[in-house]
């Protein structure tokens, strides 16, 4: 049968899909000295060493910090970018869409590299971790302002109309109406705002300064010279941390996390 | 009185987006190009007064056109693969009746998921000398000695197909689950096979997710560094690994410039062929 086939054929890709996490998560439990296959025993050894190594331990306070800023700041921009573009935007209205989703129309590494060379250019450097955080913002923001704009589109403007001719100010109507409808999307956004900023690497690679390495950047370097099963520990523990914190919002939060 | 909602001057919403998109995005990008004709400097990244010469240096270096070739090479075959490994499972997770739907999906969401140093780093665990490939194919006496996956295009190409299969499958799906299924019952009752309904029907209907598919794919297999850099190591470089080597280690600003925008210009060329030649229409988003 056709799609008998099919199915099996797709159950294939899946597990192509699945292999190299599932083969990261499996060498985080090997207790040999190197990366063997087949692994040499299980053991907890490379959770210990992670969770002692001072390096890994600041690249994720960095990365946590980091998300954090990134989220908020483009949670509002991108939020009041959307607010004005489904309400107030007329002909404008492509111009801005395209401009909004302009950081993640264009490639990362030209971005990353534009932005290098603008901070040195007005005398910034990398020396704070100023470029660093713009760059994390540029590349967030078209996420907030999907999600927010997608749950604005249902949004009718007769009820603003309604709640004025009962005489609401246009401050309340913005806080009692506009405000919740918006609320799903903009939780939504930060949330992948948030995640999106935790796994951003040419960025963060070209603008990092010193001391400034997020976990991407601190996992690469490392992988260039060391072949102990302690990265595959820090990977493990960092898509357990990921995958937690969209189950979460999902199931006790109830937002809807898409992309496309 | 004045307040300070957005009725007033709603312009001032969309202020701090406008600022932060000119002044670090517009502004940056037309640096860029300056810089590719600024002239090299001696210690410093790039020196006074403007010149041709770097972007001379890339056309008469069989180096640099031999990894803006092979560059391409892997972004089209890449993108290829990927959309005749995907375009099965998106039709199938386009339909509305599928069992194990939501299960199916988070499959195919959760690469997304998981950080792309992670992912480039288990296929250098899958596809070593020493990995799990071919270590399961020596045991069972297939080969004796390790087959070359990485190091080379084919390594990085496997990974790539797997790091961008999400953003073909997703794009196409969503197209496919926008099809009214009474089209396709009407040409059914009407007597066309199975095969004529996917070539006459599902597959010109699902046209517009299949073009968003590919040129994502292909614009970020062109622009990957992680990947290439991970899987290539020092033996195969694609562009986007030489240009911020280039930028990183050598301070050569300029030349990394002019050949970061070489790769662009070639890339939107090649999207632009591409649009012509499947009739796309233009849509952002």
């Amino acid at each position: 049968m056709a799609r008998q086939a099919l199915n099996i054929y797709s159950v294939i890709i899946y597990i192509f899909l699945l292999l190299p996490i599932a083969v990261v998560v499996g060498a985080s439990f090997n207790s040999g000295e190197f990366l063997t296959f087949p692994p040499q025993g299980f053991s907890l050894r490379w959770y210990v060493a992670f969770l002692n190594n001072e390096v890994f331990m600041r690249a994720i306070r960095t990365s946590l910090w980091i998300a954090a800023v990134a989220m908020v700041v483009s949670g509002i921009i991108g939020t009041m970018a959307a607010v004005y573009y489904v309400n107030y935007a007329a002909r404008s209205k492509e111009t801005i869409r395209i401009a909004m989703l302009s950081p993640l129309l264009l490639p990362e590494v030209l971005t990353a590299i534009s932005l290098l060379f603008f901070v040195y250019a007005v005398g910034i450097g990398t020396t704070t971790m100023f470029g660093l955080l713009v760059g994390h913002v540029l590349i967030t923001l078209p996420f907030v302002f999907m999600n927010v704009t997608s749950s604005l589109e249902g949004y009718d403007p007769d009820w603003s109309m309604a709640a004025q001719s009962l005489g609401a100010s246009r401050w309340t109507r913005f806080r009692r109406i506009t405000l919740p409808l918006i609320k799903p999307g903009v939780f939504s956004g930060c949330l992948f705002a948030f995640v999106i900023s935790f796994d951003v690497f040419t960025i963060s690679f070209m603008l990092k300064s010193i001391g400034s390495s997020t976990l991407p950047i601190q996992l690469f370097d490392y992988l260039k010279t060391n072949y102990t099963p302690e990265a595959a520990a820090v990977s493990t523990v960092s898509i357990v941390v990921t995958i937690l914190v969209v189950i979460i919002s999902e199931k006790v939060l109830g937002l809807r996390v898409h992309r496309f | 009185m004045q307040t300070a909602s957005p009725g007033n001057r709603p312009y001032l919403l969309l202020l701090p987006a406008a600022i932060l998109l000119i002044v670090f995005m517009a502004i940056p990008y037309l640096n860029i190009l300056v810089t590719s004709f600024r002239n090299p400097g001696q210690g410093t990244p790039y020196a006074d007064g403007y010149t041709l010469m770097n972007y001379a240096r890339i056309f008469s270096s069989p180096l640099y056109q031999g990894q803006l070739f092979n560059t391409l090479w892997i972004g089209i075959v890449t993108t290829f693969a990927t959309l005749v490994i995907g375009l099965p499972v998106a039709f199938q997770l386009g339909r509305a009746d599928l069992r194990w739907r939501g299960l199916a999906y988070g499959i195919v969401l959760s690469p997304l998921l998981v950080g792309i140093v992670i992912r480039s780093y288990g296929w250098t665990i899958l596809l070593g000398n020493n990995g799990v490939i071919n270590r399961t194919l020596i045991n069972l006496g297939l080969t004796e000695y390790p087959l070359p996956l990485m190091y080379n295009s084919l390594g990085i190409i496997i990974a790539l197909v797997h790091v961008f299969l999400p953003f073909m499958i997703l794009p196409i799906m969503s197209a496919v689950q926008s099809i009214d299924p009474a089209v396709v019952s009407a040409a059914r009752s009407l007597g066309a096979g199975r095969a004529t309904v996917i070539r006459r029907i599902l597959l010109p209907l699902a046209m517009p997710g299949i073009q968003a598919g590919c040129i994502l794919v292909f614009v970020l297999s062109l622009s990957a560094y992680v990947t290439p850099a991970m899987i290539g190591g020092l033996r195969v470089k694609t562009m986007a690994v030489t240009v911020v080597d280039a930028l990183l280690d050598t301070f050569q600003w300029p030349l990394g410039a002019a050949l970061a925008l070489m790769l662009s210009a070639i890339g939107a060329v090649i999207v632009m062929i591409f649009a012509r030649a499947t009739r796309m229409k233009w849509k952002v988003g």
